[in-house]
């Protein structure tokens, strides 16, 4: 496979964890436009653990993930008493918040001669740990795609449980919950933090895909892409997501003829899947019918 | 699969090998093509400041706040008669600040990153 093909295929992996993060935010009812931010969080700790510290990557995703846990609830704190599109507005702000910070971080450290670490808007250079171990872009590909089939393996297990249906039902109806006794503030706050820590684990692997991270990465942008993924792949399945980073990379890729036309194609296709199909093409109904039509094909 | 993935688990605890890195200057100037430039890069050791001449170089590049979406197919970078000295020809989307990535696979590995602002001619 060509280096192109792996970092297409790549980054449609990577950018899959951002798509879930979102996609469980939305399962639980909330839009959040603000999930880059976390992503953020876990590249730049991901970061600093490994090319500052020493860190192996093992175990400072592991660390950005609970700093993304930790940020998300922070800001799902006092963000999440509100409703809807002022939810929305507030992610926004948040992650607007926290690329500023970014702006505003400086910690380097001169490494083997050359200064190493976040620099403010210049980014952060030399996340070197996958090239100094010779991994081979090949084998980074299969670790991330190893790493988003046990999430998407979690992600089953759960939709299969009790949580699983108490999330859904929380999302659809949140005041019949809290008839039932489901405490429907502390779920959602639970989503949060794990949609902060996908994310970060997330944005750990993608600064050590780069090497190189810097503030703008984790603007607006990547927000709304993040939620159109979800969207476009739909609600009724983890695998929603997913397909949504593939058609949307899948698409980009395959009309480069267009140049920087293809945003227009891009923003198209989410509008009108969302008159068409507002919860996406693999909705809830989508997945029961597959799912009749393949308990049906085994009883036969 | 299985042996990549065991690979990966492995290197993932080992401790790292003594990589060298490397440095380069790049100068991009427009072609006559709209948005097509020629880039001349300077690839050098970072330490000794060495020309590093017979390297396997190509050039991608990203828009910094859309890396998913504005980005630029990698080119292989054509060695001059000048050591160390290469060039890439890459057609951007648009104007703008774009992050160069220079991918160098061989003699060693390694990733240089540099921004440059592709301005409009007036």
């Amino acid at each position: 496979m060509d280096e192109y093909a792996l970092g297409v295929l790549t980054n449609v992996g990577l950018f899959s964890f951002l798509a879930l993060s979102a996609y469980l935010l939305l399962v639980a009812g909330e839009m959040s436009f603000g999930q880059q931010a976390f992503f953020g969080v876990g590249a730049y700790a991901a970061g600093i653990g490994t090319a500052m510290w020493g860190w192996p990557l093992p175990v400072a995703a592991l660390g950005a993930m609970a700093l993304g846990a930790a940020a998300a609830w922070l800001v799902g704190w006092p963000t999440l008493r509100l409703r809807g599109l002022y939810f929305a507005m507030a992610t926004l702000a948040a992650a607007e918040m926290f690329r500023i910070l970014f702006e505003l971080f400086h910690y380097q450290r001169t490494i083997d001669g050359e200064l190493v670490g976040p620099d403010g808007t210049q980014g952060f250079r030399g996340i070197r740990w996958v090239l100094e171990r010779g991994i081979e872009q090949e084998t980074f590909l299969a670790a991330v795609w190893a790493l988003l089939l046990v999430v998407l393996a979690a992600f089953a297990i759960v939709e299969r449980t009790r949580l699983g249906a108490t999330l859904r039902m929380v999302g659809e109806d949140p005041e019949l919950a809290a008839v039932l006794g489901v405490n429907v503030a502390r779920v959602k706050l639970g989503v949060a933090a794990a949609a902060g820590a996908l994310a970060a684990l997330g944005g750990a692997l993608y600064a050590h895909h780069n090497t190189y991270v810097e503030p703008r990465n984790f603007d607006i942008m990547l927000g709304v892409h993040s939620l159109a993924y979800a969207l476009i792949g739909g609600l009724g399945t983890a695998l929603g997501p997913l397909l949504g980073v593939a058609l949307d990379i899948g698409l980009l890729e395959s009309t480069r003829v267009f140049q920087g036309y293809r945003m227009i194609v891009f923003g198209g296709l989410v509008a009108l899947l969302l008159i068409v199909r507002p919860r996406g093409l693999l909705d809830e109904v989508a997945v029961s019918r597959i799912a009749g039509a393949l308990r049906r094909r085994r009883t036969a | 699969m299985r042996r990549t993935l065991l690979a990966a688990a492995l290197a993932a605890f080992a401790s790292p090998a003594a990589a060298q890195r490397l440095a380069a200057d790049v100068d991009c100037k427009p072609a006559r093509q709209a948005l097509v430039y020629d880039c001349r890069i300077a690839l050098k050791e970072a330490a000794s400041r060495k020309p590093v001449a017979g390297a396997d170089v190509s050039v991608g590049a990203d828009m910094p706040s859309m890396p998913m979406a504005h980005n630029v197919k990698p080119v292989k970078a054509a060695p001059t008669n000048q050591p160390g000295e290469y060039t890439a020809r890459i057609e951007l989307e648009m104007h703008g600040e774009w992050a160069l990535k220079l991918n160098v696979r061989s003699p060693v590995r390694d990733v240089i990153v540099k921004k440059i602002d592709f301005r409009e001619r007036p």
